[in-house]
């Protein structure tokens, strides 16, 4: 059976690194940033997978800038890497996939461009696209959002998630604007209600802020995965606590060994 | 020389950046002679059975992959598809053949809620042999990344060096002599993947 996944999602605009409370953004760093201060070599040793999303507030985005600096960013890192972020066309599907991404996530497009969506489906595999649905929830009703959460689509929770389904996704990932980057915890009762709808992994993200949250999260037995951006609480050694206290709490994540007896 | 077969399916430069990360040359190739003049055939692979055998073929690659595994006796190791493409044939698609190196066929997961298909993520590799040189100094149950939809089942167990649950047993790895299989991608596997790719390379 597979395990359960931890993944941190890098969020990137043109050369830096962003942290995001509510979509909106702030800069934090750029990539020598990332790996004096982050050591991004040793985060991506505590991490299942990692995401690298384009958050360019732009309505065309520079996607072979954002694949020359992803191909350097994922250079020394060996685990599955998902990245999007304002694809319109095979050719970025292309550029991205070419710099090194093992999967594209893809938002805007699920309602704007469905021909694209099953296009890329079908020539890379449904194993190869993440659907990104972005929601909010106020008042105990949910609204769908795209680009980057500024323009609001015009169908219900339950009819997006069908329609990433029926466009092919292998998986979804699901954030709530509502709680970004607020370190209140996720929506769980939210991503709960997408597991009743679908039968497609889901990627629980928005508003993880320590490790007690993440456990609440991964424990629920429908759900596969959990994200966090948080570049802050979750600095060097975080993560990999992170991953002791899942453990402890008797969720098995996958383990590897140290990266020193690698080498003979 | 160490090389990677470009056949036009797979995520080359992953293997090549884990190669780069051990230390060890290598290169990217999609011609006879150089396959033949290799010391390490890396063969990777994502996508589906048929149109990569067909690509193999288009390119003349069948031929020199065969001298150079049987003949020459160089060390392969398949991933993922790759190691799907060293089988007799495959279900997938019009029943075309592989490349026959490893007796057995290639079949499909059947549908199952619990256990998802594609299977897609990380998960435990238990040994059948203990004393395989492609896992040495790795624990038995480790974990590795896998995202696929068929499995090998080869015709002799004799081949079979490690199995996977997925609400059946599953072959995860293989090797005949110098050949090797394996069913997960080693260069997504983290330290546990990167291990291994160096056992291969260092294997006499």
């Amino acid at each position: 059976m597979v395990k359960k996944r931890l993944i941190f999602t890098l969020l990137y605009d043109l050369d830096n690194f962003m942290l995001s409370r509510n979509f909106r953004l702030q800069k934090v760093g750029d990539l020598s940033w990332l790996k004096e201060y982050y050591d991004f070599n040793s985060i991506t040793n505590s991490i299942d997978e990692l995401v690298v999303l384009n958050v360019e507030r732009n309505k065309d985005k520079n996607i072979l800038k954002f694949s020359e600096n992803l191909s350097v960013l994922v250079e020394n890192c060996f685990i599955p890497v998902a990245a999007g972020g304002g694809i319109k066309s095979m050719d970025d599907a292309y550029n991205i996939l070419n710099a090194g991404a093992d999967k594209l996530i893809l938002n805007t497009a699920l309602y704007r461009q469905k021909n694209l969506v099953r296009e890329i489906v079908k020539t890379f595999g449904s194993q190869c696209l993440v659907a990104s649905i972005d929601f909010k929830n106020e008042n105990k009703e949910k609204k769908i959002f795209s680009e980057n959460g500024a323009f609001e689509e015009p169908l219900s929770f339950k009819e997006a998630i069908i329609n990433a389904e029926e466009l092919g996704a292998g998986e979804i990932y699901l954030t709530s604007m509502t709680k970004d980057g607020t370190g209140q915890g996720i929506d769980v009762d939210s991503v709960f209600e997408a597991t009743t709808i679908t039968n497609l992994p889901i990627i629980a993200s928005g508003g993880i802020g320590n490790f007690k949250q993440i456990f609440e999260v991964i424990r629920v037995n429908e759900i596969d995965a959990i994200s966090t951006a948080n570049l802050f609480n979750f600095m060097s050694d975080a993560l990999s606590d992170a991953r002791l206290f899942v453990e402890e709490n008797g969720i098995s994540l996958a383990k590897w060994q140290d990266v020193k007896l690698v080498k003979n | 020389m160490v090389s990677i077969i470009d056949y036009g399916m797979g995520n080359l430069k992953s293997v090549r950046n884990a190669l780069n990360y051990l230390g060890y040359e290598s290169r990217i190739i999609d011609n006879p002679v150089d396959i033949l003049n290799s010391s390490r055939l890396i063969l990777p692979g994502v996508g589906a059975f048929d149109k990569a055998m067909i690509n193999l073929n288009n390119k003349n690659l069948i031929e020199p992959l065969n001298k150079a595994v049987l003949s020459l006796g160089i060390p392969i190791l398949g991933i993922c598809l790759g190691m799907q493409l060293l089988a007799s044939q495959s279900e997938e698609g019009d029943k075309i053949d592989g490349l026959a190196l490893i007796p057995g066929k290639v079949k499909k997961f059947k549908q199952d809620k619990k256990y998802k298909i594609p299977l897609m993520g990380f998960n435990e590799v238990n040994f059948i042999k203990n004393d395989n040189k492609l896992f040495e100094g790795i624990e038995n149950h480790s974990d590795y990344y896998f995202v696929h939809s068929y499995h090998f089942e080869p015709e002799n167990n004799a081949d079979i060096i490690a199995k996977t649950f997925h609400g059946i047993e599953f072959v995860s790895s293989v090797n005949k002599d110098n050949i090797f299989g394996t069913q997960f991608h080693p260069e997504k596997s983290q330290s546990n993947g990167l291990k291994l790719i160096n056992n291969f390379i260092r294997i006499k």
